[in-house]
């Protein structure tokens, strides 16, 4: 009765709706259009097609790359773009989290400083460059501000929707258990929202990063993005890359270092994040 | 009810009481509106007035929309009536406290706690020594039958043993009454079953009493001491049921009820209530 396997082999087909694909394909494939991006680049370069004053070959990015770090104090700068980004999103967590608790806890909070934080969320940050440098001249000041700006008012709004949502159920079995507000507050509320703040924070780091690079292109000698405008000037466009290519690596550096620290502060959630 | 009857029975204290007994909880004329953003309010429920007992099981029963979750979240100090009052042991309900435990439907586990510390949580609350905390834990843990599982975080369980945590959370908080509302209407005819057996030992044990909503007829018959059974429009007690051919006794399982003769006609009565108020269903 048994029937040969290589005969009726179950159908396998490339494109097939709602089948899974398995973690090597996923690998090969995702690995390649890399490969596929860089050699079509590297390919334009060295069969003459593009001017190799405007777009140098990738090699000599990563060369560039290598020089920058190891003969021209580039770390320095790495560490400057890295030290705002995490100073001002210290200081805006620092207010977002204990602020967007309460207006989600308590209606009275929420109907005090809603208002004020959503008219702000309607203001591009950029738009208060001009008046920051007029106001804080052009040391470190002007940039933190411009990040706080930038993520302070969307953190908070996100985090008060989050705390907003934590389930009725859960607050009054924690009530009808005999739970005052402020245990209730620090017992159910804060740990019921701590997976999404830090998810929240995840998003708005991500946002600060945009701001950095505005800020420092616009606005300061020092920086990655100060490095790229002086590149500039000498149009040193593998080094303009360089420092693109170096946001980007920074960006995912801090995306994953979150998920990471998601894994392992909340060991109780499954994989993507919920209970 | 048979008075001399209920005396013989006293000594195993699963009798029903007698209703000269000073009630355990009081509704008096309870009444509440909801207050509806640019619309009528909603009157939920009217004149509503029914005792429950010590160490009794009560549940209030009746198609749905008919006021149950209402009157069961007032009892908890969750919602404020609108009219009338209720009292327990003769002190009015002025808002939630740990003597009035609630279980809901929804599952209601902290996820971020094991088992054992969400057992351990409301004695937490109320500054319970952590030695008694953990013991009364390990033995509510025990009787709803998951010390295996006292160290495993609620994502790892089932939607019956989630509920096992909630109503061992609860009972180990010591109310003195026991609220809750569908608490197994989530769950699959086995572990109902099995859960409504539970329930019934563990109350006893306990010496709680209970007040529960369902709209499931059977499972009212099997655990109640009293019915409460509600009517929509207005949203009310309509009528006062005590299942007398249980005689007094409590049953520990299931099958005991199927040949018990008067439950067929209990069920039947209720079936016809539970039909003269479906028929007016409009607004469903
Ligand atoms: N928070 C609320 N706001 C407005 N109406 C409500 C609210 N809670 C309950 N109601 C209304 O009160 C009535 C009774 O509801 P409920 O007590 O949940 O009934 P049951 O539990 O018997 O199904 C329903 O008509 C419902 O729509
Ligand atoms: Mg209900």
């Amino acid at each position: 009765m048994a029937v040969g396997r290589d005969d009726h082999a179950f159908r396998q087909r490339w494109f097939e709706f709602l089948a899974p694909i398995s973690r090597k394909w996923r690998i090969i494939l995702g690995t390649s259009i890399w490969i596929l991006f860089f050699g079509l680049w590297e390919l334009a370069v060295l069969s003459g097609w593009v001017n190799t004053l405007l777009v140098p070959s990738p090699l000599q990015v990563i060369n560039t790359l290598y020089e920058l770090f190891a003969e021209r104090g580039f770390l320095m700068d790495v560490g400057i773009s890295v030290a705002r980004i995490l100073g001002s999103f210290v200081v805006a967590c620092a207010i977002a989290i204990p602020l967007g608790v309460l207006m989600g806890s308590f209606k009275a909070v929420e109907s005090f400083v809603n208002p004020f934080v959503s008219a702000w969320r309607y203001l591009p940050a950029p738009a208060f460059i001009p008046i920051l440098l007029m106001w804080f001249g052009t040391g470190e000041l002007p940039k933190l501000a411009l990040l706080f700006l930038g993520v302070i008012f969307f953190l908070i709004t996100l985090i008060m929707d989050h705390t907003s949502q934590v389930r009725s159920e859960l607050i009054e079995t924690a009530m009808t258990l005999g739970g005052q507000r402020w245990q209730i507050l620090w017992t159910v509320v804060v740990p019921a929202v701590l997976p999404s703040i830090v998810t929240s924070m995840r998003q708005m780091l991500a946002i600060a990063w945009t701001y950095l690079v505005i800020a420092e292109i616009i606005a300061s000698t020092t920086g990655i993005g100060a490095m790229m405008m002086r590149a500039r000037r000498f149009l040193n466009t593998d080094e303009i890359m360089a420092g693109i290519l170096i946001i980007g690596l920074l960006g995912l550096a801090f995306d994953v270092m979150f998920r990471w620290l998601q894994r392992v502060l909340f060991p109780y959630l499954d994989q993507e994040g919920h209970a | 009810m048979n008075l001399s009857h209920a005396k013989g029975e006293a000594s195993t204290a699963t009798a029903v009481r007698a209703s000269t007994d000073e009630p355990k909880l009081r509704l008096e004329r309870v009444g509440k509106s909801f207050h509806v953003p640019r619309g009528p309010d909603i009157e939920a429920i009217t004149d509503v007035s029914f005792s429950t007992y010590e160490n009794e099981v009560c549940v209030l029963l009746g198609p749905s929309g008919c006021g149950k979750s209402t009157v069961l979240r007032m009892v908890a100090g969750l919602e404020q009536p609108t009219s009338g009052e209720l009292t327990l042991d003769g002190q009015p309900i002025v808002g939630p406290a740990q003597e009035r435990g609630m279980v809901f439907q929804a599952y209601t586990s902290f996820d971020w706690l094991t088992v054992q510390q969400n057992v351990e949580y409301g004695m937490r609350l109320n500054h319970v020594p952590r030695g008694e905390r953990r013991e009364r834990a390990a033995h509510f843990i025990d009787l709803v039958g998951l010390s295996r599982f006292a160290d495993a975080y609620p994502r790892h369980l089932s939607g019956g043993m989630k509920q096992r945590v909630a109503i061992a959370r609860t009972l180990a908080n010591q109310p003195s009454l026991l609220l809750m509302d569908e608490p197994f209407g989530a769950l699959d005819a086995q572990t109902r079953w099995q859960m409504q057996e539970l329930m019934l030992s563990i109350a006893e044990a306990a010496n709680t009493t209970v007040l529960m909503v369902t709209h499931d007829i059977e499972e009212a018959i099997f655990l109640a001491d009293r019915i409460e059974f509600m009517s929509r429009h207005p949203g009310t007690v309509h009528e006062e049921i005590a299942p007398s051919f249980k005689q007094g006794r409590r049953l520990r399982q299931k099958e005991e009820l199927i040949g018990l003769s008067g439950y067929d006609d209990l069920e039947r009565h209720i079936l016809q209530l539970m039909r003269e108020q479906g028929s007016d269903s409009t607004d469903h």
